[in-house]
């Protein structure tokens, strides 16, 4: 049994010192959380201009765009996966993470989820319950898409990961600075994640070209499953086609940029 | 900006001119426990640390000052304060008779700063394109820049890889570049913070040589930190030794190891393998007849131990020489740490009687 | 006082000239960085303006904005971003970063004031540049598309507010920047995060906002200032012609705020000296 805990308490350590990182230092670090909550503001205000009095816009009502809105925004960290590996990488320091009794993937998505929970405590948290003080309904459209939006959520995680992954190793394998992929992965990912506007509110046909996308299924999908506008299992199933071919994809790519991997960047 | 006559200036003018100089930082105290976590946030525990203690400090022109001390003693602060990096929380920092901070542009066109773990190269850009930038921003004059270039060039070697991208240098080769670029505008006085850290023993040799040459032939001034002190030794004429923020020594080496102990080695060889006792000598090691002893010479004579020796071995050779000065200071280092743990010892026993009195606060600079 | 500005003016050419060489240097180095370069600042550009174009294709506008309206307000909004880019690299924009990573120093052994390093710096004329050709084909095709009457008057009030905006962008980075000097390493991001919020609200129409949060956006978060307000004046939307100089008013303001933050946080750079150090994103 102790033997079986032992990764797991690995995995834990890890994520609870991420977590902790933080904490301890100056709060100054929260700011960020107020400027997130000044978009999610602005962003509520924009979609009551565009579409107050249009009724129901491909199967979205206003209700239902703000929602996705505010979900989307208190789910952010989950919608658009960051590791540390794209800093490791440009510190030169992946080539010590080998070092640990580790898995990378594991390493690196512990780092990740312990992150998240201060987000989840101080930001997301708080904006869910002040939801209403928005006049902005923060529940699913129904319990079982409050289910699958969880599955959905993971499998997203899962897809973002990959994702993550597979960029660090075209740059490295492009010989090209980590954040200048990620600059140019961040700005395509706002759009084509439909993290920012949902795909039903883009001219018909570009939003049905972004739903097949990968970058779909990490916000897009279950923002859509929790809002109840979208066929939840299709985009599970999606996102586990996703998620197979994208991993598949990334271990290839990682195991033949792994030497190049340990001295890049530093 | 001329360059100075450094003929018409006497040879023992003071350049640097520290006097009570005290500098303290904050530093916050983070707990290992989880349920620590919002106490520290919102209550954190703060320690300060006095890292120069109204220290007085003066070199004069053309020397090559050792500055050294055990990790934390206030080397980098110091060489911080000189660079005009940081003002001091009290006293004064006098370089040249200007203020490093107040007078920071002007002044820093007189000095050279290399620090050991940073380097003013441009990452992906070559050696002679960083060098060319120097040039430009430093406003040095193209023939001055041609003198030196050939200069810094030929005696650290930099042809090889002068035009190769900084990113692809080896550390000693990163080194040498940034000891080459910190001296292109011909500065005064050079301030080297652990400028042999990483280093090969080639390379290092090699960079040592080099400050030499450029003392004896230029006059220039260096202050040199570094844990590297058979280099401190192999370079600097004198040696400034800082503990806890004050100067604990300032002399040459030979003072020093006669200031804190006489330490040498002492090598017999025996036709016996087994190493002879001797009372007042350490065995370091011993094989196939060769024992290597170290000791106090001013506690114990060379004589007394050979007739130790002679008692108890046939004695075929002996050699004799000073103590590694690597072995002197950590000597040292260690007899700190013991006086500063007793100090503390003494210091709790008196809290619990009396209040000590506290030190002076510094006034601002 | 004239011979110093003169002085001054003829160093900045001769930095911004080395810089120049020296970012040609590093982007001609070989063609897969130089093609990289382009194309991807090309996707990056156009995917910021993508989501509000598609969105007034959609809707035929944003709120009272009409469809041309807000192809002019993305021009300018890109434009206004677009000219800082070529004197704002090497993270001389995101000033938190330098600030908390300790790299403060590398400017402080330079011989020369730290404005000037700041304003020289970061010149890149040719990686910096990309920004400029779409914020300018926007503005001229919206321009078109509205049938503007362009007088030299309402060209020099159009760069004029550019201006103004590009500076407003600047000293906000700065203002928040600065708290990096108090706190390194928590406040490292913070210009990231700070210019980020800007970048993803710059190119929405704000009507509609309520009183409270528009205020804000037109005074501690200037995302206001950065297209929407600007354009309401030069398209006509404000009646009164004075709006044209609100904008460069606020720039003035703000810039006054965030030079003051930064020279606050220099006396206290002063003092405390930073004990981090990462070499990262330092002429990187």
């Amino acid at each position: 049994m102790a033997t079986m805990l032992a990764p797991l308490r690995r995995y834990t350590k890890t994520a609870a010192m991420a977590a902790t990182s933080y904490v301890g230092d100056s709060p100054l670090f929260l700011a960020d959380y107020l400027l997130r909550l000044v978009r999610v503001l602005v962003l509520l205000s924009i979609w009551r201009t565009i579409l107050t009095g249009r009724g129901t816009v491909s199967g979205m009502t206003l209700g239902a765009v703000l929602t996705y809105t505010l979900i989307g925004e208190a789910f952010a960290e989950q919608l658009s996966v960051r590791t540390e590996l794209g800093n490791a990488l440009w510190e030169g320091s992946v080539a010590t993470r080998f070092l640990q009794p580790m898995s990378m993937v594991g390493q690196f998505a512990s780092d990740m989820i312990g992150r998240w929970c201060f987000g989840l405590c101080a930001f997301s948290l708080p904006l869910l319950l002040l939801s209403r003080l928005l006049d902005v309904s923060p529940q699913p459209a129904s319990p079982a898409a409050g289910g699958w939006f969880i599955l959905s959520l993971i499998l997203g995680t899962s897809v973002g990961l990959a994702l993550e992954f597979i960029f660090a190793s075209l740059a490295v394998a492009l010989e090209q600075p980590i954040w200048f992929i990620d600059y140019v992965r961040r700005a395509v990912t706002t759009l084509l994640s439909g993290a920012l506007v949902p795909f039903a509110l883009l001219p018909e046909g570009i939003g049905v070209v972004f739903t097949w996308l990968p970058f779909a299924s990490t916000a897009s999908a279950p923002l859509r499953i929790y809002t109840g506008t979208g066929d939840a299992v299709r985009l599970l199933l999606v996102q586990v086609g996703w998620s197979i071919l994208l991993w598949a994809l990334a271990r290839w790519l990682w195991q033949v940029s792994r030497e190049k991997l340990v001295g890049f960047g530093g | 900006m001329p360059v100075p006559d450094r003929s018409a200036i006497s040879a023992s003018d003071t350049v640097v001119e520290l006097t009570g100089v005290w500098k303290r930082y904050r530093q916050k105290q983070r707990s290992a426990q989880l349920r620590e976590v919002v106490r520290t946030m919102l209550r954190p525990t703060v320690r300060t640390i006095e890292a120069l203690r109204g220290i007085d400090l003066q070199v004069q022109r053309g020397e090559i000052v050792a500055y050294a001390g055990p990790n934390g003693a206030g080397k980098s602060t110091t060489v911080k304060l000189l660079s005009g990096l940081l003002a001091p929380d009290a006293g004064s920092v006098r370089v040249f008779g200007l203020d490093p901070v107040r007078d920071r542009v002007r002044y820093v066109r007189r000095i050279g700063v290399v620090f050991g773990q940073r380097t003013e190269l441009w990452w992906d850009h070559s050696i002679a394109a960083s060098y060319e930038w120097k040039r430009v921003v430093w406003d040095v004059p193209r023939d001055r820049y041609e003198r030196m270039l050939g200069f810094v060039k030929e005696l650290l070697g930099l042809d090889e890889f002068f035009h190769t991208t900084a990113r692809e240098l080896s550390l000693g080769q990163k080194m040498r570049a940034d000891l080459g670029m910190a001296l292109l505008h011909e500065p005064e006085i050079l301030f080297l913070d652990e400028p042999t850290l990483g280093l090969d023993v080639l390379a290092k040799r090699q960079m040592l040589q080099f400050v030499k040459d450029l003392n004896r032939e230029r006059q220039v001034t260096v202050m040199v930190t570094s844990h590297d002190m058979s280099d401190l030794e192999q370079l600097a004429g004198r040696i400034v030794m800082i503990h806890h923020g004050n100067i604990a020594f300032d002399g040459d080496f030979d003072q020093l190891r006669r200031a804190f102990s006489d330490r040498r080695r002492l090598l017999i060889e025996t036709a016996e393998a087994t190493a002879p006792r001797l009372a007042g000598a350490d065995l370091l090691h011993s094989a196939a007849g060769r024992h290597e002893y170290v000791f106090d010479a001013s506690e114990v004579k060379i004589a007394a131990l050979l007739e130790q020796a002679a008692a108890q071995a046939q004695v075929l050779d002996v050699e004799t020489h000073r103590a590694d000065i690597d072995d002197v200071i950590a000597d040292i280092y260690l007899r700190w740490q013991h006086d500063g743990k007793a100090q503390a010892l003494a210091t709790d026993a008196q809290s619990s009687q009396a209040q000590p009195a506290a030190p002076p606060a510094p006034t601002d600079a | 006082m004239a011979n110093g500005l003169a002085r001054a003016l003829l160093r900045i050419l001769q930095l911004w000239r080395l810089y120049g060489a020296m970012d040609v240097i590093w982007i001609a180095r070989d063609a897969k960085t130089f093609i990289t370069w382009y194309i991807t600042d090309i996707v990056v550009n156009g995917a910021a303006v993508t989501a509000t174009l598609l969105l007034a294709e959609r809707f035929s506008g944003i709120g009272p904005w009409a469809k041309s309206q807000v192809l002019f307000l993305l021009g300018y909004a890109v434009l206004a971003s677009g000219l800082l880019d070529p004197f704002c690299n090497y993270n001389v924009k995101y000033v938190s970063r330098r600030l908390g990573r300790g790299q403060l120093d590398h400017t402080l052994i330079q011989p020369q004031p730290i404005w000037m390093a700041l304003l020289t710096e970061g010149f890149s004329p040719l990686s910096g540049t990309a920004a400029l050709l779409p914020g300018l084909v926007l503005l001229v095709w919206a321009t078109h598309a509205l049938h503007l009457s362009v007088t030299p008057a309402w060209i020099a009030a159009l760069l004029l507010n550019l201006l103004a905006s590009a500076i407003i962008i600047l000293a906000f980075s700065y203002l928040w920047g600065s708290l990096a000097f108090w706190a390194p390493r928590s406040a490292e991001e913070i210009s990231s995060s700070a210019l980020r919020t800007l970048d993803q609200l710059k190119s929405f129409p704000l009507d509609g906002l309520g009183l409270g949060l528009l205020g804000g956006l037109l005074t501690v978060l200037p995302v206001g200032f950065v297209a929407w307000y600007p354009c309401r004046a030069l398209l006509g939307i404000e009646q009164s012609a004075y709006q044209l100089f609100t904008t460069p008013i606020a720039a003035a303001i703000i810039s006054a705020a965030a030079i003051l933050a930064f020279r606050g946080g220099l006396k206290q750079y002063a003092r405390t000296g930073s004990q981090r150090y990462l070499s990262f994103g330092h002429r990187r």
